[in-house]
């Protein structure tokens, strides 16, 4: 017993450690961390939090799960709460932390060989792809184990609508894909001295915004009308652009899988509106641009605005490396005039693979981290703003901390939000239609023919 | 004095028939750890890939996958794109590949001739520092300084000259990505062609000096011709490496805008890993082996090692 209650400290006590410096090392780990872990001994949650959930904690005491991960603000906010979980479970955690491009090869190379080294991983568009090949387990095996899990405390009716049909596969399953952990919705930034100089008033909707994108433009010379992701790739110009679809009255796959809807009137209506204001009021090259290109251009004070783009810019912008930090304003994304908002929104999510040894201990971790006690601590204690529980956005004291205005915005849109469904081939056929929009937005081709062209490529794929 | 038993005779003649063997195929011994190596680096993963571009889906079951012939190589060259990139590529290898000789040998053929060795040594130096930068940190500071907003290249040329700067990334995107890599491998360039020119016997460049060449005239009639092998090898190692560019490009311009900088090795990694087309990225990587490998014997072939093994 001696023995291992010693080892138990040790490790608590590196474990601490090792997260303090991993947590330095990715983005989002500095600044406003306010990790009260404390020494090895003080937990940065109480264990009682967990105690009322009529769970198994302990049933796999002993074991070690491994969680692949990229670089992200989650990651920086949990690490210093991961050993409340260790404690609660005797469960060991081990992190494979990389780059995003890099995390997304190591993870394909992982689930398709069956090498199963991830126990827990990252996971986003390619959802139902992976699910498709085989690749991924769903979770509705370990909701039905009365061992597992309790409804009653882990409350999913409190994740957004939006992150629960996305964790759903985005319509294409009724299974549980994994579990949401962060969420960030379309917003658009705006600079409010420039708004004055102007007398100009916040958009509702797209020509508005594009009025007030051309009165920036033409009327200061070193400031460009708007800014927005040209680049092609599926977290790029596509992830606007499928927003406006959507207010233009289109959707994606009018018909699955015979009609992609990307060459009708209301998409091609889309991509003329995004292009042309890209076109005639962005920043010189504005198709090659990607959302860090436009975060600092903004950053730098070269922008009139941002359309579209993620509320989490929302701390970048308004920080210490911002040159305009005390003149940044935020509001939902504009919309047609006779367009219904719908902002898109994104997900990440964890997951386990079929070859993974420890998806069950993997399911407890999950539950966990996204537990009210876990997520309510990260966003109040740790710096995190992109909780996928809607009681997080509504407690005044995160309120406070991340101000009012960019949570009540942030809120009402993920309450509204239309997510991507992201179909198996939806990488691929994202690929090509993402290569047309940016050459529509570089002026190599009209948007009527790019989104024509797209459409083509999008049915020819599931024509095989 | 003891004679050998039974035993002991059929022990030695057991050991001497074994040593002769050991003997005899000598050479195979020391080859046969290198071959293994050989087999597990190259052969292995050559024939997984054309195994993978001859099935429907990978799986680890190899008995089991489902063959389909020349399906991946037909979608590989029909919507995978391969026509293109192939295009794209070989203007990429060309045009870089020219730049980089040329700008190897005007900046080695300096320094060359540069007398103190201080100075020497401070040119050696300024002109290899480009190489030591990797191709993803070269990507991510080429965004931003090439950027049109924030980036101090547009702002240098727009300042500094009548010139409005172009968007590098989106209006001449592979004029950009083919300077780029010469900044970054011309000192490759310079390294090979400042020791081959330091190799030049200086009998050889005293006695045209004797004759009354003039400079141009000692390049283009002796060192150059004496210097045939070493630029031959230094083309043949960069365009090999050439062949293979993809961190920078893919950091800088995803391929894009469109597909204009798509690289045969950006449209494989994008089949693979983005569109997770196993099959297709395969089909595409062996047509490209294959193509290199035949190029390759072809220059050494026609052109080069002539001189060098002369």
């Amino acid at each position: 017993m001696v023995i291992q209650r010693n080892r138990r400290n040790f490790i608590k006590a590196t474990g601490v450690g090792l997260i303090g410096g991993l947590a330095g090392c990715t983005r989002g780990g500095e600044g406003e961390s306010g990790d009260s872990s404390g020494g090895s001994d003080e937990l940065a949650i109480p264990l009682s939090e967990y105690e009322d959930a009529d769970i198994e904690w302990k049933q796999f005491e002993g074991s070690k799960i491994n969680i692949g991960a990229v670089q992200h603000p989650w990651v920086s906010a949990i690490e210093p709460a991961v050993p409340v979980f260790e404690e609660l479970t005797g469960i060991e955690v081990g992190w494979n932390i990389l780059p995003e491009q890099q995390f997304r090869t190591k993870r394909q190379t992982d689930v398709s060989t069956g090498a199963g080294q991830f126990d827990v991983f990252f996971l986003d568009q390619v959802v139902n792809q992976f699910r498709n090949e085989g690749w991924l387990q769903t979770l509705d095996q370990y909701f039905d184990d009365s061992s597992l899990y309790d409804e009653n405390w882990w409350q999913p009716d409190d994740l957004f609508e939006a992150s629960r049909w996305q964790a759903h596969g985005g319509g294409y399953t009724d299974e549980w894909t994994g579990i949401p952990i962060t969420t960030e919705v379309q917003t658009q930034f705006y600079r409010t001295d420039l708004y004055e100089e102007h007398g100009l008033e916040v958009a509702e909707t797209l020509e508005e915004f594009r009025q007030n994108a051309q009165t920036i433009h033409e009327n200061g010379s070193d400031v460009v009308g708007t800014a927005g992701r040209g680049q092609k790739g599926y977290g790029m110009n596509i992830y606007i652009l499928n927003t406006f679809i959507r207010e233009f009255g289109a959707e994606l796959w009018t018909e699955f899988p015979s009609d992609s809807g990307l060459d009708t009137e209301g998409a091609i209506n889309a991509a003329q509106w995004y292009s042309g204001l890209l076109q005639d009021y962005g920043p010189e090259g504005a198709s090659s641009q990607t959302w860090s290109d436009v975060l600092s251009t903004m950053q730098e004070g070269r922008a009139g605005h941002i359309v579209a783009d993620a509320n989490l810019f929302w701390p970048d912008l308004t920080g210490e490396d911002s040159q305009v930090a005390d003149s940044i304003g935020i509001a939902k994304a504009p919309r047609p005039a006779d367009g219904e908002f719908g902002p898109n929104a994104y997900n990440w999510q964890i997951s386990t693979s079929k070859n993974a040894d420890n998806s069950e201990q993997a399911f407890l971790f999950m539950l966990w981290a996204s537990s009210q006690p876990t997520n309510t601590w990260m966003h109040l204690e740790n710096g995190a703003a992109f909780s996928v529980r809607q009681s997080v956005w509504e407690n005044d004291e995160f309120r406070s901390r991340v101000g009012e205005e960019f949570a009540q915005v942030s809120l009402e849109s993920l309450q509204q939000a239309q997510p991507d469904p992201f179909d198996e081939q939806y990488p691929e056929w994202g690929q090509s239609y993402s290569e047309e929009l940016q050459r529509a937005i570089a002026g190599q081709k009209s948007a009527e023919a790019a989104m024509t062209q797209a459409a083509e490529l999008a049915e020819e794929i599931y024509s095989d | 004095m003891s004679t050998p038993t039974q035993t002991e005779t059929t022990s030695e003649s057991t050991f001497t028939r074994l040593s002769g063997v050991w003997n005899e195929y000598l050479p195979y011994w020391f080859m046969a750890p290198m071959v293994l190596v050989m087999v597990m680096i190259t052969f292995f993963p050559g024939a997984y890939d054309l195994y993978l571009s001859l099935v429907a889906e990978p799986t680890l079951n190899v008995l089991d996958a489902e063959f389909v012939g020349l399906r991946n190589y037909e979608t590989a060259f029909t919507r995978g794109g391969a026509v293109h990139s192939f295009i794209i590529t070989i203007t990429v290898v060309v045009s870089a590949l020219l730049l980089e000789s040329v700008l190897g040998f005007f900046l080695a053929a300096l320094v060359t001739g540069v007398e103190s060795s201080r100075a020497k040594s401070f040119y050696r130096v300024l002109f290899i520092i480009p190489m030591a930068v990797a191709p993803v940190s070269l990507a991510t500071i080429g965004r931003i300084m090439l950027n049109t907003e924030i980036g101090v290249i547009p702002y240098l040329i727009n300042a500094a000259t009548p010139f409005t700067a172009p968007a590098f990334l989106s209006d001449v995107p592979l004029l950009t990505v083919i300077l780029l890599d010469t900044w970054n491998w011309t000192p490759f360039m310079f390294i090979i062609f400042y020791a081959g020119l330091s190799s030049v016997p200086g009998t050889l460049i005293e006695a045209s000096r004797v004759d009354g060449a003039p400079l141009w005239r000692r390049y283009v009639h002796v060192i150059i011709p004496y210097m045939k092998p070493v630029v031959f090898v230094a083309a043949l190692i960069r365009m090999i490496d050439l062949f293979r560019t993809f961190g920078v490009v893919y950091g800088l311009t995803r391929g894009g805008p469109g597909t204009a900088t798509q690289l045969v090795s950006i449209n494989v990694y994008e089949q693979m890993f983005i569109n997770n087309q196993a099959g297709v990225a395969a089909a595409i990587a062996i047509v490209y082996l294959v193509f290199v490998i035949v190029l390759c014997n072809v220059l050494i072939a026609k052109v080069g090692f002539k001189g060098v093994l002369d």
